[in-house]
């Protein structure tokens, strides 16, 4: 199966590394295969360094003290749960910037069970100073935002997902911690990030066969925020409506409805991962449709805030 | 990528601009002195665990490191990491000797805005490479600089200091393992052996463990400076390439005032009056 977003992530790791001898790309024994073009261009500048995530964060940190621009890969509970605190104290709080780029969040690997999920990835990193977080779903976004963070400064976090969301959006659209307006509409915001774009546009074609305009938000960076984009759009609307592969403490959610806050008036509704783990396996589309992740089920979430008008003349 | 920087090093060992100030047993009774007022005055520090390890870091810095006070981050400098944090006041007393501190700042050693805190901060302290305080941070940082300097082909050395009871974490043997994989002959960690880790769970045989991980293995009396400068001067004189080298520096913990040493109640007691007066007299 095509891995859209991991093949992206490889082929930027050798367009910029060729250019930029100060890039590092430090991995956890996956994805050495696909960074082979990389590994070959840049000698000395790739290393599997082995099965020791909080060793890889930490060494990560200590090369970027030195000014070079780290990279450092591998998948999403190993990296951000596991080595948390190697995060929190070798590069926020030291102010050194680098990159950590995960696959497997959520529940990509839906088949692995609890030790491969990692739905609280956003949630832990937005609490740390020097952070960013950005959720790119489509190769562009990918390209854009790596360009111009990974020598920003900052910590950067790219949580790439398994599925793409299918849009194609203008490079000179994709700007960190700006979101786009996928769809305008007038009765109910959509706003979503990841790869349930896709679910939030084919919820937005069955309430326009119901009659309900509405408009699709999509969030490709999380951290920072672009809470004026949202802020205006409910302002219209008066309705919201998240979803995400993620739980329901830290991710856009909440900081969709903290930059809503002054809209009087305002319904909202969420999708998100329940505070529970995800005990099945099967496949990704199982666990959306489990989770309730689906066209039809945001469509009627949506559909209920719009009927729903008690109030609204007060 | 830069150009090779070990013909600009200081080959003679001598820090650019700076007259050494070396380490003998004498001088550091003056530093143990200075730890000890500055934990006092400043109500917190753990005095024994910088008295483990003052004659290992005076030492460095007096007869071995390049470094320049003027420019602490001076491109041609060797790097130094406490990751045994807890231990920061034997650094401050030492980074203070050699200038990169001043008496203003040592006077405001946990002061609300002073820059020296109970574990070193890299953003705030001159001379500090790492902010360090949680265990088993130190080594896989220094290992990334330790690296770093190779992609760069430079030759500056990096010396890390770790705690025997530090050595129960596994970020440490992680990064032996990385670091002996990847031939960091450049990378030098030093394993203050004061016996804390007995008092919980005993190693074996410390220097037996570094020596399966690959790395060249001295043994040394931590308190003893020219035994210490000894055993760190070939690792100094060597390449970047090859092993890297861990020195067990055998140590007592509070060692210096009789009553201080080993793993009692002291670890992190502040002296009342009466006892400052006895820990001084015992540091004449």
């Amino acid at each position: 199966m095509a891995d859209v977003m991991r093949d992206t992530f490889a082929r930027t790791m050798h367009e910029v590394g060729v250019a930029d001898p100060d890039l590092l790309v430090l991995v956890g024994d996956i994805s050495h295969f696909a960074l082979q073009p990389f590994a070959q261009a840049c000698p000395g500048r790739f290393y599997n360094v082995g099965i020791l995530e909080p060793t890889i964060v930490s060494m990560s940190a200590g090369l970027a003290s030195l000014g070079l621009h780290t990279v450092t890969h591998t998948i999403a509970p190993f990296l951000i749960e596991r080595s948390l605190e190697q995060i929190k104290l070798d590069f926020c709080y030291q102010g050194i910037g680098g990159t950590l780029i995960t696959v497997g969040s959520a529940f990509d690997y839906a088949t692995l069970g609890c030790s491969h999920h990692c739905y609280d990835d956003i949630s832990l990193l937005r609490g740390l100073p020097n952070t960013e977080i950005v959720y790119p779903a489509s190769p562009v976004e990918f390209t854009r935002l790596f360009a111009d963070t990974y020598r920003n400064g900052r910590l950067t976090y790219f949580r790439l997902p398994k599925e793409t969301h299918g849009v194609d959006f203008a490079e000179a659209d994709i700007v960190l911690g700006k979101g786009l307006r996928v769809r305008p509409g007038s009765d109910v915001t959509l706003a979503a990030c990841g790869p349930q774009l896709r679910t939030a546009l084919a919820a937005a074609d069955r309430l326009a066969a119901r009659g309900i305009a509405a408009e699709v938000l999509y969030f490709p960076t999380l951290k920072p925020f672009d809470g004026e984009l949202l802020a205006a759009s409910v302002a219209r609307t008066r309705r919201l409506v998240c979803i995400e592969e993620h739980v329901e403490f830290g991710g856009l959610g909440d900081v969709a409805l903290r930059a809503a806050r002054h809209v009087a008036g305002l319904k909202s509704d969420f999708l998100f991962i329940p505070d529970a783990f995800q005990r099945g396996y099967g496949t990704y589309e199982e666990h959306c449709r489990a989770l309730g992740f689906t066209p039809e089920n945001l469509a009627a979430r949506a559909a209920a805030l719009c009927a729903d008008t008690a109030g609204e003349s007060a | 990528m830069e150009q090779p920087a070990c013909a600009s090093a200081d080959s003679d060992n001598k820090p650019t601009g700076m007259t050494r100030l070396p380490s003998t047993p004498i001088i550091n009774q003056d530093l143990r002195r200075r730890i000890v007022d500055l934990v006092t005055h400043g109500k917190g520090g753990h005095i024994p665990s910088a008295f483990s390890i003052v004659d290992i870091i005076a030492t460095l810095y007096g007869q071995v490191l390049r470094f320049n006070p003027e420019r602490p981050r001076d491109e041609n400098r060797d790097y130094f990491i406490l990751s045994k944090g807890h231990g920061c006041a034997a650094l401050y007393a030492v980074l203070h000797r050699h200038g990169f501190l001043s008496g203003a700042q040592m006077e405001n050693y946990l002061g609300f805005d002073g820059i020296l805190g109970g574990h070193p901060d890299r953003t705030k302290v001159p001379g500090a490479e790492a902010s360090t305080g949680s265990l088993g941070h130190g080594l896989p940082f220094s290992l990334g600089i330790a690296l770093g300097l190779k992609v760069r082909k430079r030759c500056n050395k990096v010396v890390t200091l770790v705690g025997d009871g530090e050595c129960h974490e596994g970020t440490v043997w992680e990064s032996a393992l990385v670091a002996q994989n990847l031939g960091l002959g450049n990378l030098c960690c030093i394993v203050d052996y004061n016996g804390s880790a007995a008092q919980i769970l005993p190693h074996p045989d410390i220097a037996a463990q570094w020596r399966a991980f690959g790395w060249q293995v001295r043994e040394v009396d931590g308190h003893d400076p020219a035994a210490i400068a000894d055993a760190v001067k070939p690792f100094m004189a060597a390449g970047n390439d090859g092993a890297p080298t861990a020195i067990v520096a055998h140590t007592v913990k509070g060692r210096g005032v009789s009553f201080m040493e080993s793993h009692g109640p002291w670890h992190h007691r502040i002296p009342n009056l009466e006892e400052y007066a006895a820990i001084m007299k015992e540091l004449e």
